[in-house]
This record gives structure tokens, sequence and C-alpha cells, in this order.
């Protein structure tokens, strides 16, 4: 029997965790107007979902397993490899508080991919972590 | 009220027990009388009365019914044998719970299995918002396991067994 969490508590607590694992400036989703700094990173919330199951019941829940990504944006190459280092050194495995809102059981990073954007020019490397919610 | 009379989705089965820590199970002809009987033990979020049992969360209820069974024979000589059916006793049915250590049912259940003696009345179900339909059937609890495989929630799996041949019963609300 489960509750859902309040997505708006994932929210604030993943701006929160990030902006704990680096010093450039973390944002939740991206604005050209960021282009102009050297280094920033962004990140977006999907994937929030419990399992139902059957009966009319609405608690009867499985765990949440919500789902951001985290992009990492630099100028330098090199940089935005070492940023996405710090953050995947911090955040896979790890069990704890999150963000100081709620304890998650294991955080699970997947590192993705990385590009180059040449209109911005700024490298991005795209990461998925998806946490796991006892609830 | 009358028998349900539409196509069902999965989700509408929920499983109902009798709560009593040493229950007196249904006899095998209560098991076919919902009012005062397999209606007490049916929630009424599920269109019973709810007085004497409580919901086992489940993640799905697994197929239920009898197994299937016939004895076959052959006369030497002769070209073709013959199965002869025979009714054979309710289907086991192994059940996955995701796992609240707290949920009194699966506390009920965990002490049932401790026991292996314990006889309940367990209910089947089947509720379109209006009207239920139920199979109520008497089993013991076995096999009991906890899985805490990562990826997912911790579950806890545990077998119904069916004591006897005639011990279950349909009914519906009336």
């Amino acid at each position: 029997m489960t509750t859902q969490n309040n997505p708006y508590v994932y929210a604030e607590a993943i701006q929160a965790q990030l902006a704990s694992i680096v010093e450039v400036p973390v944002y939740a989703n991206f604005n050209r107007n960021y282009a102009t700094e050297s280094q920033f990173l962004t990140w977006q919330l999907r994937n929030v979902h419990q399992p139902v199951y059957t009966g009319q019941t609405q608690s009867n829940k499985g765990i949440d397993t919500p789902t951001f990504q985290i992009s990492i944006f630099s100028q330098s190459m090199s940089d935005a490899f070492n940023l996405s280092n710090d953050i995947l050194q911090s955040l896979h495995g790890y069990s704890g508080q999150f963000g100081d809102q709620f304890f998650v059981a294991k955080a699970d990073v997947f590192w993705l991919y990385n590009t180059y954007d040449n209109e911005l020019g700024l490298n991005q490397i795209i990461l998925d972590c998806t946490l796991y919610i006892p609830a | 009220m009358a028998l349900i009379d539409k196509v069902l989705p999965g989700y509408v089965a929920t499983l109902w027990m009798q709560e009593d820590v040493t229950p007196t199970p249904l006899t095998d002809s209560e098991l076919a009388i919902w009012t005062a009987q397999v209606a007490d033990i049916v929630g009424t979020t599920a269109g019973g009365a709810g007085t004497a049992g409580m919901q086992v969360p489940v993640e799905a209820i697994p197929a239920f019914g009898s197994d299937d069974a016939s004895a076959t024979y052959g006369i030497a000589g002769a070209r073709t044998g013959a199965k002869i059916t025979t009714q054979n006793q309710p289907t086991s049915m192994t059940i996955t719970s995701a796992w609240n250590p707290a949920d009194p049912a699966m506390l009920q259940i965990r002490e049932d299995g401790y026991s292996g003696s314990i006889i309940r009345t367990y209910v089947v179900a089947v509720y379109d918002g209006t009207d239920t339909v139920a199979y109520a059937f008497n089993a013991r609890v076995g096999g009991l396991q906890w899985d805490m495989a990562p990826s997912a929630e911790g579950k806890f799996h545990f077998t119904l067994h069916p004591v006897g041949g005639n011990a279950y019963g349909w009914s519906n609300n009336t």
C-alpha cells in the first residue's frame, strides 16, 4: 500500500541535489540565454510512475521510479566530461537523503551520449538518473 | 441485482480473506451463499458487507478454478482408449504482493504460513462498480517467499492451497 509522491517534491530535490554536487549553475530547463555562460547544466523530470495493481483500492501500487535527464553544457569538451564525471561519481549507486527531501534506496545513472551544438558553440553530455524511492 | 453481464478488465478482481486470527471457515455449502456468508468477507469497495474480512493487496489475481484431471484407460486389442474426466481439486493460487511489512493481511498470511494448519476462507471478488461475482474457497497457506530483487519493489510471494475437492463455491450479490 503506497501513496503517490508529489512530483513537485522530486523537482525540488533534484534541483537541490544537483546544485550540491556541482559549482556551476543548475536550471530546470534550457533557455537560449544560458548559452552565454561557459558551463551550466539543466535537468528534466520524466517517467514519474508507480505501477498500479488490481482492485478498487487506489493505494495498491508499487514504488515510484522517476527518471530525470541531466544535460551538461560547456564550451570546453574536457570541462563537459569532467563535470559529467563529477555527477556520475556522486550520484551513481547513491543511497541516502536526496536533496534533503526524501530517502532514496538507490540512484542509478546512465551516461547516454555526448554531442555538440555548433550554433550555440556548446558541448553537451546527456545523463539519465533513475531514483528508487520507498513509498 | 443481476449477475454481471459484461466483459471485464482484469483489474476488477480483488482478494479477500477472513480476518479472525483463528477463523471458522465457511462450510462447503456456505461457500456458495452470498448473503451473510461470502458477502461478510468481501469489503464494501467490492460490493460486499465486509464485516468479517479484510483485503489482501495483490498485484494480480492468478488463474483460479480447478485442476484438470482424467482417468485414461485402454483395452488390449481395442483400437482406441478413452478418458473419463474426474473432479479434481481447486487450483492452488500462487500470489505476488508488493511487500509492505506492516500490512495486516500479509502479517496474517505470514502467521498462517508459520502455523501450517490454519484453514481460512478466501474470496476472489469481481466487481463492476455495481454488482459482485465471488469465487470463495477454503485454503491453507504455503510457499512463503520474500523476493528483494533490485529494480522494483520487494515482493511477497505465497501460495494458497485449497483443502478439498468441493471446498469452493460461486455466488453473486442478490
